[in-house]
């Protein structure tokens, strides 16, 4: 019989270690990298939107590590060579060439972009905190071992499945949780008031639709669909209830092994994205790149080739 | 790294990135995920209604020596999201949400820690306008002493307040609309609401919606 100490070795060993191939570590990296690129790209192309050689606006609050670092105005220029540079790190780590550091430039990029970006009025975002917690474990994981260049060019030994599954559990736990920490914060904050009528989401799509006024024939000038919810109460409550339920049943996804449950859970998930975005301009619409993390993506990238290659050779056949 | 290091560095992973959430900090790149959380029902609805022509002259602004100009997100070269914010939020007083949500319903070891290592809760010294006229002077290379410096900064927007029970039905069609001018001066803010001219708000709580 096992002992208890063999017995919860062995939940930990089935939850981290037991879960996906050892190939499917560099795959995510790959399609993680790729889609980390176009997110960032999103993110911070507002601090290009300026005159790269104009005023210096001297940030109204800093945050917190541009406070303790002295950083108190933008030079613009420097958005514009950290924008590339952040790109070009993040195509290195796709493709898996000095993939360490360039994971260690893309959080310095994003510490500098995002400093920029949430420093000149001190609306600090949350979109980027997620994208941090995954690098940190792709940096201290084996994550360049396989699917890339370096692998291949160094001719680098396979890692092991263990090594490869539990850095993607610790990801999944830590995107699948953030739902639920957010659902456990607006109970914290405002308790079921935020659920209560239109509540929470009903005043947001107010404000938001009001922010660019009105027509001149009185319709609002954008976010038309928010207003319009918005004037559906129960409508925005039933909204309100499906936000708690998806938050509150969210990570049951880390016990469901079979993909296509867990391309519908996800799915819902960026449903739920799409949907903050275009009622509520709420720029999180890109984020559901990070769900690659999910699946072994080098079985998607067999299937994607075997595709291309049919395609490229039925012309042919023809 | 051998199992036994993964095990030790996973459980010091989440104790950093979790225990972040127990303590509720919310610096990046830790979080407690408090975004769009923070809700007080009032008896009514305040929201304001953005012009964006109006937005793009920019501030009203009044220079030392007496020349009057406009300040527009391009003189300041900040980004159009941003000076929205500037003009609709700070001028009027209203810090980002994070300030708002920081120190309510805290427990008691939260608050303990908040104002030992960080200090008195922002929502109780809110000079937002001050800090923005501030930062333009500063933008500038306007000193205390130069005639050329910013003396008063006004931003006018319009409000719309909805009655709770018409929000609650659903009925969004008669706001009472009022048009509120934010006055920057170098001596304080003041708010003018219709003919009235008051002190700028500085109570905790925020009274438009965002």
């Amino acid at each position: 019989m096992n002992s208890p100490a063999k017995s919860r070795r062995s939940w930990f060993d089935w939850f981290f270690f037991d879960w996906h191939p050892a190939e499917a570590l560099g795959a995510v990296r790959f399609y993680f990298g790729l889609g980390l690129a176009v997110y960032l790209y999103y993110q911070f192309d507002q601090n290009l939107k300026i005159d790269a050689f104009g005023a210096h606006f001297a940030f109204t609050r800093p945050i917190w590590y541009f406070g303790l670092l002295g950083i108190d105005t933008n030079i613009p220029w420097i958005s514009f060579a950290v924008m590339p540079l952040l790109l070009i790190a993040c195509l290195f780590f796709a493709f898996g060439k000095w993939t360490k550091p360039a994971i260690i430039a893309i959080i310095i990029g994003i510490f500098y972009m995002k400093g920029v970006r949430d420093s000149f009025s001190g609306d600090v975002h949350h979109r980027e905190i997620p994208i941090f917690a995954i690098l940190i474990l792709f940096l201290f994981s084996k994550c360049d071992r396989m699917f890339g260049i370096d692998a291949r060019k160094k001719g680098w030994a396979p890692i092991e499945n263990w090594e490869a599954s539990w850095p993607l559990r610790a990801m999944q736990i830590y995107i699948a949780m953030f739902y639920f920490w957010a659902l456990v914060a607006k109970v914290r904050l405002s308790g079921l008031d935020w659920f209560t009528g239109g509540g929470r989401i009903q005043e947001v799509l107010i404000s938001r639709a009001l922010r660019d006024g009105f027509t001149p024939t009185g319709e609002v000038v954008n976010l038309s669909l928010g207003w319009e919810l918005a004037q559906q109460p129960q409508l925005v409550w039933f909204f309100g209830a499906l936000v708690f339920v998806f938050e509150l049943f969210f990570p049951l996804i880390l016990l469901v092994r079979d993909w296509r449950i867990k391309l519908v859970m996800l799915i819902g998930a960026a449903i739920f994205h799409l949907s903050n975005y275009a009622l509520m301009n709420v720029q999180f619409f890109l984020y559901p790149f990070v769900f690659v993390t999910f699946f072994n993506m080098a079985e998607f990238h067999r299937w994607l080739k075997s595709k291309v290659r049919l395609r490229r050779a039925a012309p042919a056949e023809a | 790294m051998s199992k036994r290091s993964v095990k030790r560095f996973i459980a010091l992973y989440f104790l950093i990135f979790f225990g972040a959430i127990f303590l509720r900090v919310d610096y990046f790149p830790l979080s407690w995920v408090p975004m769009y959380g923070y809700h007080l029902a009032g008896e009514s609805v305040t929201a304001s209604i953005g012009d964006k022509s109006e937005r793009e002259r920019g501030f009203a602004a009044q220079r030392a020596n007496g020349e009057r100009l406009f300040i527009s997100a391009d003189d300041l070269n900040v980004p159009n999201a941003n000076f929205r914010r500037l003009y609709h939020q700070r001028a009027f007083n209203n810090g980002p949400p994070q300030d708002d949500r920081e120190r309510a319903a805290l427990i008691a070891f939260n608050r303990w820690w908040y104002e030992t290592l960080v200090g008195p809760d922002p929502r109780l010294n809110r000079r937002y306008h001050m800090q923005l006229l501030d930062s333009v002077n500063r933008t500038f290379g306007y000193g205390p002493n130069d005639p050329q410096r910013i003396v008063r900064l006004e931003a006018a927007l319009d409000h719309a307040t909805f009655d709770r029970d018409a929000v609650a039905s659903g009925d969004l069609s008669k706001p009472t609309i009022e048009r509120r001018v934010a006055i920057i001066t170098e001596q304080g803010g003041f708010l003018r609401k219709g003919d009235k001219i008051i002190p700028m708000p500085n109570s905790r709580e925020r009274e438009t919606v965002e």
